[in-house]
């Protein structure tokens, strides 16, 4: 602590110096702030996918597979329950406004109860055929509020009438949850099933389901794949752990390329806090000559450095990260409405990596100047002819 | 003496005492190449795609597309408007005189990544036309599939990215596995596709309908004669459009995206470099005070003493600027990526390492002018007493 007036003043030798430093390390660690802290939100969403929660598609055509096959897969051994699922996609008034509603059967609340769809609220939904649950963001996005009705158009799925109208009353709003960002509706797949012509009822898009045992159950998705591989109705069945594994975004590795890019912010910052802090010593390399003449050990003098280096950087970390912070709450409104990127969370994790890494920048860039001083002649730095 | 000869005289004594002060001038070169080389890498992602897109739209082909349909999934085309849509007038003839027109099939075919994780490529039919339509189609190795079989032929990008897309290996569709008997490039997005005989696929997959049909136009200006044939026909509801323009409309949604988070990204980068440019020209100008006063002294004007500061910085900063363009072009240009179900080469194009240059410059301009007025405005008479 006694040594806090020395460095304020070596800090302070030249303002505009720190200053620029500072602002310079605070915009690299904003950037650290969102790329870590993205990654932090993909990590945590890869946690909180359930091991026993599996998803099973046609292999072909959206709407293709028929409830039997729903059946079927609810008799092989190892599966709890099996929820059916069939989609509407299409769009609200203009086709720029993609929109798409989930119709799922009765057991929605038993494979989906973690996704705020509870039994009672489902129960709700329940009661009138046309009924649905909008997430609160889609509530928003759409103008809605409980008892509104809800249309859609859907090129892809006629009704029995030949229209390619929907209407829905919204009957709930449920909790949004952090996987799925876009938010959600869920309908009734009773509804669909009726409404369509006689041709396309008892097709569902989608089978979801629970294991009976988490620690098998990629073992019941490949189970499942194969006894429906020669079928005419062939599936492509993956437990939600794998779909939500964090490093994918349509092939894009977003780990790599989010750390990527952090790093090449720290090392950019690096090589200024280095020049800043060797510069800051040489001019004051007869300074710390006297320091050391008067009695200041060579470890007192390198903690010098040391903490004259490491205030711009944990202050910039500190407030780049906040920064980042800001910046994360503001993205959902410059982003297109509907877009899935979820945002970056600062959790202890993204700060305990700021702080590792502006001590890590701070241990490097006073490395080079913390070695010439432990080798200084003490009387010729005095007389000024190093 | 000349301002322009003035400048030369005092910018070139700048740049030969740039070595004393290396580190410092080193910071402004790395801070640039961060800078270029993170906005380029990401760049080549979007650059590649566009490109491929671009190739693979031909603006003497025309799309037949359902009325409103943002993608070919999304549209139907039922067999008997097929047969309309064909015979429209502005379709080029084949030599036998039947129209160069061949309706299609699209399906997403769930794939794995080469890395493990799964995904869906694309799964395209051909009809008798198809290959006639795209004479940027030639066959690699195998042979083409033949019609009416289920057989498959596959992009030579494919198998850079999904396992088991080499010829021999089979693909999981309805009612059993259908092989692999071919490979062929087009040059475009094809390249990473699978292709089969669009009426076998159709059987297998139950699709009554096809999703679009394309037609070679008999000259480049006939397409607004097939439109408004198509577009006045009341048997039909569907939107005609130039192929070159159809996969322009689809590419700009994630182009968009793309380039709002790489600029965005780059933006956040490039102020951090700035501030490090303006901490290194105010401590060149501060360590020459005495150089430039002398300068001042013996008759030099201000203004050349200042544009040399502005012209340090832009060097420094355009020699970093192409150190990260160049790793960005080492590390990337040329290498196969893809996106869902695109495949494509990244590209780092030249005009994408001049655009970064551009950066360079304008980062290097904001980060030197104030150091420049600072050096122009200083009185020499103080300027040379200062130690």
């Amino acid at each position: 602590m006694r040594y806090l007036p020395l460095i304020w003043s070596a800090v302070m030798r030249k303002p505009a110096r720190t200053i620029l430093t500072l602002l310079s390390v605070t915009v690299a660690f904003t950037l650290f702030g969102l790329m870590i802290g993205l990654n932090a939100t993909f990590d945590e969403i890869a946690a909180r996918a359930r091991a026993d929660r599996i998803f099973t598609n046609a292999r072909f055509g959206g709407n293709g597979m028929p409830i039997a096959v729903a059946h079927q897969i609810a008799a092989i051994p190892g599966v709890k329950v099996v929820t059916a699922v069939s989609g509407i996609a299409g769009y609200v008034q203009d086709p720029k406004n993609q929109v798409f509603v989930a119709m799922v059967d009765s057991n929605l609340p038993k494979v989906f109860g973690d996704w705020g769809i509870s039994q009672d609220l489902w129960d709700v939904v329940q009661k009138d055929r046309t009924g649905i649950v909008m997430s609160e963001s889609q509530a928003t996005r759409w103008h809605k509020k409980i008892g509104d009705t809800f249309t859609m158009v859907s090129k892809q799925m006629k009704r029995a009438d030949g229209s390619s109208a929907w209407t829905f009353k919204v009957l709930a709003i449920g909790p949004d949850f952090q996987q799925n960002s876009n938010g959600y509706i869920f309908g009734n797949y009773d509804y669909i099933d009726k409404a369509r012509p006689l041709a396309d009822q008892g097709k569902i898009g989608e089978a979801d389901l629970l294991a009976n045992d988490p620690a098998t159950s990629t073992e019941l998705a490949a189970r499942i794949d194969h006894a429906f591989a020669n079928s005419a109705t062939p599936l492509v069945t993956i437990t939600e752990k794998l779909a939500r594994a964090g490093n994918d975004f349509g092939g894009l590795d977003i780990k790599k390329i989010t750390r990527g890019i952090a790093l090449a912010g720290m090392f950019m910052v690096l090589f200024l806090t280095g020049n800043g802090i060797a510069e800051s010593v040489r001019e004051r390399f007869a300074e710390f000559a006297t320091l050391k003449t008067i009695g200041f050990s060579s470890r007192a003098v390198t903690m010098l450095v040391v903490l004259e280096a490491a205030l711009p950087c944990i202050l910039g970390a500190a407030l780049g990260v906040g920064i980042a912070a800001f910046l994360a709450g503001k993205i959902p409104a410059l982003m297109p409405p509907g877009f899935g990127i979820p945002l970056p969370t600062m959790s202890p994790m993204v700060m305990l990596w700021a702080a590792i890494s502006a001590f890590t920048v701070a241990l490097l860039s006073a490395a080079l100047p913390i070695l010439r001083l432990t080798q200084m002649d003490i009387a010729s730095a005095l007389s000024g002819r190093t | 003496m000349n301002i322009i000869r003035q400048i030369g005289i005092v910018s070139l004594i700048n740049f030969r005492s740039i070595k004393l002060r290396l580190w410092r001038s080193l910071v402004i070169v790395v801070g640039m190449a961060c800078v270029i080389g993170v906005l380029l890498s990401m760049l080549s992602l979007t650059e590649g795609m566009l490109t491929a897109y671009k190739n693979t739209g031909d603006p003497g082909r025309a799309l037949v597309v359902s009325a409103g349909a943002q993608n070919e999934g999304n549209s139907a085309i039922a067999r008997d408007k097929a047969r309309i849509i064909m015979d429209a007038p502005g379709i080029a003839k084949a030599p036998d005189g039947s129209p160069m027109a061949d309706p299609g099939i699209n399906s997403g075919v769930p794939v794995v990544r080469l890395n493990g994780r799964p995904a869906y490529d694309n799964l395209r039919g051909f009809g008798p036309k198809g290959i006639m339509l795209r004479p940027e189609f030639h066959l690699v190795s195998g042979r083409m599939f033949r019609f009416g079989t289920r057989e498959l032929i596959v992009g030579a990008s494919a198998k850079t990215q999904f396992q088991g897309m080499n010829v021999g290996d089979k693909v999981i569709l309805p009612d059993g596995e259908w092989p692999i008997v071919g490979s062929f490039t087009t040059g475009d997005l094809l390249d990473g596709q699978l292709i089969g005989d669009t009426e076998t696929v159709m059987k297998a997959i139950r699709r009554p309908a096809y999703n679009s049909v394309l037609v070679r136009l008999s000259s480049l200006n006939a397409f607004d004669a097939f439109k408004g044939a198509l577009t006045t026909n009341p048997a039909l509801a569907v939107d005609p459009i130039r192929q070159s323009d159809w996969y322009k409309k689809i590419s700009e949604g994630f182009s968009t995206f793309f380039n709002v988070v790489a600029y965005g990204i780059a933006v956040i980068m490039g102020v951090g470099a700035l501030f490090g440019c303006l901490n290194t020209m105010y401590a060149a100008v501060a360590a020459r005070g005495r150089e430039i006063a002398t300068l001042r002294a013996i008759g030099y004007g201000a203004f050349p003493v200042a544009v040399s500061v502005v012209l340090e910085a832009a060097a420094l900063s355009v020699a970093g600027a192409l150190i990260g363009a160049a790793i960005a072009w080492a590390l990337y240009d040329g290498k196969m990526g893809s996106f869902n179900v695109s495949v494509f080469k990244l590209t780092v194009s030249p005009a994408l390492i001049g655009m970064g240059v551009l950066w360079a410059v304008a980062v290097a301009v904001l980060g030197g002018v104030l150091p420049a007025i600072r050096a122009a405005r200083r009185p020499v008479v103080e300027a040379l007493r200062a130690t």
